[in-house]
Parts: C-alpha cells; sequence; structure tokens
C-alpha cells in the first residue's frame, strides 16, 4: 500500500496493511531543513520552501503525510495580526503574532476581511500544497490545518480576557466565534481547493488544562459542528490535554476522526466510543520523541496501538528536533507491529 | 466596633465573593469591613485571601479551570484596591518584589499568570513583563527595579534554554537576585544545573519557595549589616 492509499483506508474504517503512522499537525524536522539547507525562520515565508520542509518527513522518515504550514499565524495573519518570525535568531523559534487586532471588549465587534482567504498567507499555504502534492506524485497524502474558533480568538485578542469574558459576557464572545469559524471555513475551502487529502481543526486553546467541560459544550461545540459540518475531505478534530471527559462531545462536533494526546486514556475512549469510532493518538511527541530513547519510542507506539487508537499520530506537533533515531524506531514500531 | 459575630459575617463574605467571582460584592464587603472598624490586615488575609486559597483548591480539584481563576483574582483585586491604602504594612514577615515573565520566543503566558497573581496575592510588588519576553530585559528591569526575584517561564524546550543566558548575566550583575524558573519542560534538574535558585511545578509552591528565600535573603543581609 502506498501511505496515501493506507490513509484513505484509515478514514473509510478500512483494515491495512500495517497501522498508519502519520499526524495532521506540524512534523517538519531539523534533520529535514539540514539536509535542504533551510532555516527554520524563512520556511514559512516561501512556498516553495514550505513545501520541501514538509515532503521532507515522509522522504526522509517514511512517515505516511506531508503537512503545512508549521505554525499557528495563517489566519490570524488573514485577518490583520502582523506576525514576528524571529528572522534575526538562528535558534527554532515559532511564529507569534506581534500585535493583536482586538484590543478590548468593545472592538470584539471587528469585521473580518471580505476575501479573507485571500489574505496574507493563506494564498502561499496553498501554493505550498500544491508543490508537496506535485513533488509526492500521488503516493504520500498531504494534510494541512486550521485552528478552532477559540483558539483563533485567543490570538487577535488577549487570551486571559477571552477566557474572562466567556463567563462574563458569552454573548459576545458567542458572536465573536460565530464570525472566526466563517473565517476558519473561508481558508479550509482555499486549503480543499489547493488539494489537501485531508483535514485537522485544532482547538488547544479550548483544551481541557485550561477550560472546563461544561463551557466546552456550551460555546465551543457549536462551532466546532458548524465547521465540521463544512468540511469535505476526511476531517480531524484536534485538542489535546485530559480529554477524556470530552470525547463524546469531540465526536458529536461531527469530524470523521478525532485527534488527542498522550493524557487521554485510550482504552477508556475505546470502551466510550465503541470500536469503530477513528480516534487518533496518542503518543508524547515531546518526552518520548525527541527526549526518549529508541526503546522508549517502541514501548509507546506499542502501547498506543494495544490500547486501541485507529492510528498512530502524535499528541501535539513533532517537535523539529526529534532524532532521526527515534523516528526511525517509531517507523519501525509500526511496521513490526503484529495486529 | 463589630461585635465578633459580625467581623465573622463581614468576612464570609469577602471570601465568598472572591470565590463565586463577583467582584461588586467584594467591594461592597471591603467598605463595609472599613466603616464597621474591622482591620485591613484581617479584611485582607482573613477574607480575600482565605477565599483564594479556597480557590486554588477548587482549581487543584478540577472544580474551577483558568477563567474562573481568573475571575476570582479579580474579585480579590477589586477588594484589595479599597483595603490596600489602609494598610500599613503588609505584614507577611517578608515583603518582597518579583520580576516575571515568559521568555523570548514564548507566548505561553497562562501559567505564568497565575504565578504572578500569587505573587500579587501575597502583597509582594509584582513587575510583570509579559511574554515573548527579549531575554536583556529581564536584566535591565532587575537592575532598574531591585528586585529580590526574578521569575523566569517557558514553556517549549527550545525558548527555555534562554533562560540559561539570563540566570547567567543576572548572577553575574547581581549574584543577591533569586531567579525561581517554571514551566512544563522545567526542572530541578535544570535550575540546579543553570544555576537557579529555585524551580516550582506549580504556583502555590512557586510562592512558598520564594517567600522561604527571601527570607532568608533579608535575614542574611542583616546579619551582614549587623556586623
Ligand atoms: C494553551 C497552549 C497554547 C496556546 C497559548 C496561549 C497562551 N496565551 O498561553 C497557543 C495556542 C497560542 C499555543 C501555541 C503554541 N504551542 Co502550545 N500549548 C498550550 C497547552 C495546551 C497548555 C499550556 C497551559 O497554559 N497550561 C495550563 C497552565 C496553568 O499550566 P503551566 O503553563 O504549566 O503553568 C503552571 C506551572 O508550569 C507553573 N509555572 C509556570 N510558569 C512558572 C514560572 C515559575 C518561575 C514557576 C516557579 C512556576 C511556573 O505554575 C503554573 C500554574 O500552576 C500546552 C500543552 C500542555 N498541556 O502543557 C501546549 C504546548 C506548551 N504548546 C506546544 C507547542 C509546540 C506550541 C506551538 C509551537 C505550536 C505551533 N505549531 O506553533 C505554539 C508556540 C507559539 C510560541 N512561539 O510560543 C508544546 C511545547 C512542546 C515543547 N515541549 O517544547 C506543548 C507542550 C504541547 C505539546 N504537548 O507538545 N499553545
Amino acid at each position: 500500500m502506498t501511505a496515501k492509499e493506507r490513509v484513505a483506508s484509515v478514514f473509510a474504517g478500512e483494515k491495512t496493511d500495517r497501522p498508519a503512522c502519520f499526524s495532521g499537525l506540524g512534523n517538519v524536522t531539523t534533520a529535514g531543513l539540514e539536509k535542504l539547507g533551510y532555516k527554520f525562520a524563512e520556511v514559512h515565508l516561501d512556498s516553495r520552501q514550505m513545501a520541501e520542509a514538509a515532503v521532507s518527513t515522509p522522504k526522509l522518515f517514511g512517515f505516511d503525510c506531508a503537512v503545512v504550514p508549521f505554525d499557528l499565524c495563517v489566519e490570524a495573519e488573514a485577518i490583520g495580526c502582523e506576525i514576528n518570525t524571529y528572522a534575526h535568531t538562528e535558534d527554532l523559534f515559532y511564529p507569534t503574532i506581534k500585535e493583536k487586532v482586538i484590543h478590548s471588549e468593545d472592538e470584539m465587534d471587528l469585521s473580518m476581511p471580505a476575501d479573507v482567504a485571500e489574505k496574507g498567507r493563506v494564498p502561499l499555504v496553498c501554493e505550498a500544497i500544491g508543490l508537496a502534492k506535485e513533488e509526492l506524485k500521488g503516493e504520500v497524502p498531504v494534510g494541512s490545518y486550521v485552528l478552532g474558533p477559540f483558539t483563533l480568538a485567543g490570538q487577535i485578542m488577549e487570551l486571559n480576557d477571552l477566557l474572562k469574558l466567556s463567563f462574563k459576557k458569552p454573548d459576545k464572545v458567542e458572536a465573536l466565534l460565530d464570525k472566526l469559524a466563517d473565517v476558519i471555513i473561508a481558508v479550509l475551502k482555499r486549503y480543499e481547493k489547493a488539494g489537501i487529502d485531508y483535514l485537522t481543526v485544532r482547538e488547544m486553546g479550548a483544551t481541557s488544562d485550561v477550560l472546563s467541560p461544561r463551557i466546552f459544550k456550551k460555546l465551543i461545540l457549536p462551532n466546532l459542528k458548524k465547521i465540521f459540518a463544512e468540511i469535505t475531505v476526511p476531517s480531524v478534530n484536534h485538542i489535546c490535554g485530559k480529554t477524556n471527559p470530552i470525547v463524546g462531545a469531540m465526536v458529536e462536533a461531527g469530524a470523521d476522526a478525532i485527534s488527542v494526546d498522550q493524557r487521554n486514556e485510550i482504552i477508556k475512549t475505546r470502551e466510550e466510543l465503541g470500536p469503530d469510532a477513528l480516534v487518533f493518538g496518542n503518543y508524547d511527541p515531546f518526552n518520548v520523541l525527541v527526549s526518549g530513547t529508541p526503546e522508549l519510542v517502541e514501548q509507546t507506539i506499542n502501547k498506543c496501538l494495544d490500547d486501541g487508537v485507529s492510528a498512530v499520530w502524535p499528541g501535539c506537533d513533532i517537535w523539529p528536533t526529534v532524532p532521526p533515531r527515534n523516528f526511525e524506531a517509531m517507523m519501525d514500531a509500526v511496521r513490526n507491529y503484529a495486529r | 466596633m463589630a461585635t465578633e459575630e459580625r467581623k465573622q459575617e463581614i468576612l464570609e463574605n469577602l471570601k465568598n465573593a472572591v470565590i463565586e467571582y463577583d467582584e461588586d460584592t467584594a467591594r461592597e464587603w471591603a467598605q463595609i469591613a472599613l466603616d464597621e472598624g474591622l482591620k485591613a490586615n484581617d479584611a485582607i488575609f482573613d477574607g480575600l485571601v482565605t477565599g483564594m486559597e479556597e480557590v486554588g483548591r477548587l482549581f487543584e480539584e478540577e472544580e474551577y479551570f483558568v477563567p474562573e481563576l481568573l475571575m476570582c483574582a479579580d474579585a480579590l483585586y477589586a477588594g484589595l484596591d479599597i483595603l490596600r491604602p489602609h494598610v500599613e504594612q503588609l505584614d507577611l514577615g517578608v515583603r518582597g518584589s518579583v520580576v516575571i515573565g515568559t521568555v523570548e520566543g514564548d507566548v505561553h503566558d497562562i501559567g505564568k499568570n497565575i504565578v504572578k497573581m500569587m505573587f500579587d496575592v501575597a502583597g509582594f510588588t509584582v513587575y510583570d513583563l509579559g511574554r515573548d519576553v527579549p531575554l536583556d530585559k529581564f536584566v535591565e528591569e532587575q537592575l532598574r527595579t531591585d528586585s529580590d526575584l526574578v521569575c523566569l517561564s517557558a514553556m517549549m524546550t527550545t525558548t527555555m534554554s534562554g533562560m540559561e543566558k539570563v540566570i547567567h548575566d543576572l548572577k553575574e550583575k547581581n549574584p543577591d537576585c533569586i531567579i525561581m524558573i517554571g514551566g512544563a519542560p522545567a526542572s530541578q534538574d535544570i535550575a540546579d544545573k543553570w544555576g537557579a535558585d529555585g524551580y516550582a511545578a506549580d504556583a502555590s509552591n512557586a510562592l512558598k519557595d520564594a517567600i522561604d528565600m527571601v527570607s532568608s535573603l533579608k535575614r542574611l543581609k542583616q546579619e551582614a549589616e549587623a556586623e
């Protein structure tokens, strides 16, 4: 099976030759960047570099996907925020928002650009999607991601304020989230047109480390439903943290699969959701993949599969400094895993 | 002068205003406390702060989450604003000042804000530099304010490495300054390796350790001056 067939089979709920090992979140590696001679700070700003960097992960390690972009600022930038790529440093710094566009509660009725999917780096990411597809010749799927409305709101206004207003002025927050859901839909439609094979929605700002399951169901779920109803490619709903109390709600949001991190107890999730639900996860991309030994990587991957994940998939972005031998150990583990 | 019973009632209302994150009620009862002759110190520590301690417990038990915590802090601040002018000195055994921020390249500031709140509650003077703070800024701010403590937060492994430089530069310029680090990737081992004076896994331990360190530093200073 090619990686593309394998991932398509996973989404279709069909059998695969071996467990799929892929991600819907960033997975560029320093090993890949070094080989290409690219600087991390620059790959966000050039479609060819972005595509090549994304493609280097499946090429080097046989990973079952390539994913663009690598940062969480694309939608916020399209709305009008400026970003910082830390061009002055050789260190590995992820882009961040320099200046938020909503400074106070009164500015929450900000109107969104009409042609938001043509703004900022959205066209650049689309180009990168096209280039990555060309490069991978239909053998490896190309994925992308968008933020969930709450996480996006946290990028364009002060998160502290957003969190408090979720209680104090839920109407205002709901109105903003609704508008942001439309922005997200416009962007993801553009990615679909560019040819992505699957899409992940990342609502990590609404993780259960930060927000209660009650607020999640009230404030976050309705907009996630609205978004997933519009997605036509296979879709994944990603939330990190202690997600066990909300896996039911995550499925209810309407994605084809849910993605959870290492703090989810997959055995319980499986019991709750039944054998057919697609649950992706749930190894720790930092403490296992980057700082663990190859033995720990192998044990962890086997445990994910024993516990019942539908595909081996990281709890968050794969941190670029992953040692190649650990990445190889992960791929070996999925190849050797006997169902 | 309020009766003992009335005093308890006032304190109870201050406490509940914090727990129920009700800023108006906190203000109202803070004023009542002053009007009826309670000591501002008692109203703060036996009312507002007791409420915040309960909030900390509710947070640990996952009854409360981050928004609730932030709102409770606002209620506490609201009461504090009214009571503070009437306090001679917030006597905790120590009065400290702290520079706090999330290091350059890192915008994760939820945890930092919680730690900051603990210091506020305890009566420390807090200089909050925010998030994504250029490394030199920590040193500049410490020198400008002559703070007892510098607290560095990082949530990513790479940005955490910036702490090493800050610790080095600070210790070089001002060996007396106490440095604490925290955030998910930090650990006691890393604090030891880089020469930070403290590490804490959560906000309440951060405060306890900070108070211990500031007190012993002040004691040392006093002893040195006495000699
Ligand atoms: C919310 C979140 C975000 C939000 C941040 C919003 C904000 N304003 O803070 C957003 C969506 C913006 C975000 C962005 C990113 N994130 Co993020 N994020 C998280 C998440 C889910 C929760 C963090 C949190 O707030 N926890 C709750 C608070 C209360 O806990 P805490 O911060 O640990 O604080 C406590 C203690 O640590 C301690 N403490 C904290 N500071 C200090 C300081 C001192 C002195 C002391 C003593 C104690 C102390 O006390 C606090 C209270 O008890 C974590 C995963 C996780 N569960 O940790 C990932 C995580 C931190 N993010 C991660 C990543 C990779 C990213 C991105 C790079 C993703 C991307 N592709 O761009 C970007 C980075 C952008 C940047 N350059 O900074 C990784 C970091 C991996 C690593 N080890 O390096 C994590 C760990 C997820 C993961 N499992 O991989 N993220």
